[in-house]
């Protein structure tokens, strides 16, 4: 190998490194950011900072059209390496049911889940439920919900009315679940949508 | 100067030491066998999953939307339906088309047919998908775009592939080989490091409580919780012995002497994490890139060791 290109490897490398570390940091900041950890609440604004700081080395805090914000996401994505690997940390949070309650012209109501085949899909809907629930955006949020509805729809294309309940699933701690308390779902939400009416309604508990 | 010139050789020393090819072959068989199980765990909802605006589960129009506002160089299967609905494909046989040649980029890799092709397929058509459908996308997902990333571009192929006994290829540079099996090996320390730093960030780690209820969680909750909390006792350690495990990996996993056992223990917390929480794909990608990465050292040196011997009686 030539001293050529083994310094264009060292300087692949070092900038693959300083990405992976820079993205990873980032999402750590965030966390702390949102007290969720150990640390005192009044650290918040150390780490928000701190989380600013490792955006800006991403180029995220630069226009949306900018040609250098483009193309360092877009490696990111490409190398897999664009979110850090916090999994199941800081601590873990409750997670999400979405049941369709379906009306029906003769009076029947029927219950239903989103439905997929197997349990590799079941994870992946679980995860699509979690980004539901965490979302500040409300329109996401019905809009993702009313997508769900509308593949509900047409598996039931006879129901008039759709009620989509979106809950949290609580989950007991071990000593509680000794003493005979067991997940209890939470109302967060409620979707409807008919047939004829286009709009949302929405309920709140 | 001196000094500097030393680091120099020494980061060149670390970087490119000579490696062989076996690394690459568990790499590629591994991701190979990865992206054919993807495929087919997907086989029954891929098109329910990625299909546009009122067909699917959720619209794979509005997924790729989001994904311009980041991007608009990542790959998605957009561009495919787009260029097969001019040449009169319907949007089902498109995403079907690319489903199929998924799976055969798998069974490519898998048997070390036209490898470096097969690799670059795998990656390319994952990533549309896994873009595409990113509502439905976990971390298995980037875990599968890391190690596809890094195939296409390690020197293919390897001398257990079939390329390699057909086509006789020469020897592939064992500098150029340590190099992609550097990088491998440090990304994986970054990962575990980051993971194990902000799993001790959480008090549910220390106490055990996020043990508790991550195999409680729906979907992940397999094992029936009245078996699981007789065993309520071990949850702290196991909590604490994880986040060591994985803050320790950078530190540990690169000397001889506890490199054996921190690899048997991470790949052991995978396989659990995979029976106990149904995560089967997630525990298959790590168990497979923390192998390539550095389980070949491993065997090489239980090689080294038992070669040695003769010649020492000998001698």
């Amino acid at each position: 190998m030539t001293s050529g290109k083994k310094r264009v490897c060292l300087a692949g490398l070092a900038l693959q490194l300083f990405l992976i570390i820079a993205v990873s940091s980032r999402d750590t900041f965030w966390v702390l950011s949102q007290s969720r950890s150990v640390f005192p609440k009044s650290s918040k604004n150390l780490w928000q900072g701190t989380e600013r700081i490792a955006s800006t080395a991403l180029g995220q805090r630069l226009p949306r059209s900018n040609p250098v914000r483009q193309i360092l996401s877009g490696y990111l994505h490409l190398s897999g390496i664009e979110v850090g690997y916090g999994f199941f940390a800081p601590n873990i949070a409750n997670s999400y049911k979405l049941v369709f309650e379906l009306r029906f012209p003769d009076g029947r109501v029927e219950y239903e889940l989103p439905r997929v085949s197997n349990a590799a899909s079941v994870l992946r809907v679980a995860g699509l439920l979690d980004q539901i629930g965490r979302t500040h955006s409300e329109a996401f949020r019905q809009t993702m919900v009313r997508m769900l509805a509308d593949s509900m729809w047409r598996e039931h294309a006879d129901a008039t009315t759709i009620r989509a309940i979106f809950g949290s699933v609580m989950l007991p701690s071990a000593l509680e679940f000794e003493h005979g308390k067991r997940e209890s779902y939470e109302f967060l939400y409620a979707y409807d949508f008919s047939v004829s009416e286009e709009s949302t309604e929405q309920s709140t508990p | 100067m001196k000094r500097l010139s030393a680091w120099q050789e020494r980061l060149n020393d670390f970087c490119f030491s000579a490696e062989s090819d076996t690394w690459l072959a568990i790499l590629r068989i591994g991701l190979g066998l990865e992206v054919m199980l993807y495929a087919l765990s997907l086989r029954d909802d891929w098109n329910y999953f990625l299909a546009g605006t009122g067909h699917g589960l959720i619209s794979r129009n509005l997924g790729e939307t989001i994904l311009s506002l980041e991007s608009c160089l990542v790959p998605r299967l957009g561009w495919f339906v787009t260029l097969g609905t001019r040449i009169g494909l319907h949007e089902e046989t498109v995403l079907s088309v690319a489903w199929i040649c998924l799976l055969g980029s798998g069974c490519g890799l898998l048997m070390g047919i036209a490898s470096r092709f097969s690799a670059i397929l795998a990656w390319f058509l994952h990533l549309c998908a896994a873009k595409s459908g990113g509502f439905v996308s976990y971390g298995v997902d980037n875990f599968t775009t890391i190690g596809l990333f890094y195939l296409m571009l390690s020197p293919l192929p390897d001398r257990y592939s079939v390329d390699w006994r057909l086509r006789k290829s020469r020897l592939n540079d064992p500098q150029l080989l340590g190099f992609w099996l550097r990088l491998l090996q440090l990304h994986l320390c970054i990962i575990y490091f980051f993971s194990g730093l902000t799993k001790c960030l959480g008090s549910g780690w220390w106490n055990g409580s996020n043990i508790w209820r991550a195999l409680i969680r729906p979907p992940f909750n397999i094992i029936d919780p009245e078996i699981l909390v007789r065993w309520k006792y071990l949850f702290p350690v196991a909590g604490i012995s994880i986040c060591l495990l994985e803050i320790g990996y950078p530190f540990f996993i690169w000397n001889s002497k506890t490199r054996k056992i921190w690899l048997i223990f991470i790949c052991g917390m995978h396989a659990g994490i995979g029976l106990a929480m149904g995560m089967y794909l997630f525990a298959l990608i790590m168990i497979i890139l923390n192998v390539a990465a550095f389980g070949p050292g491993l065997i090489r040196t239980e090689h080294a060791r038992i070669s040695l011997r003769p010649q020492e009686v000998i001698l």
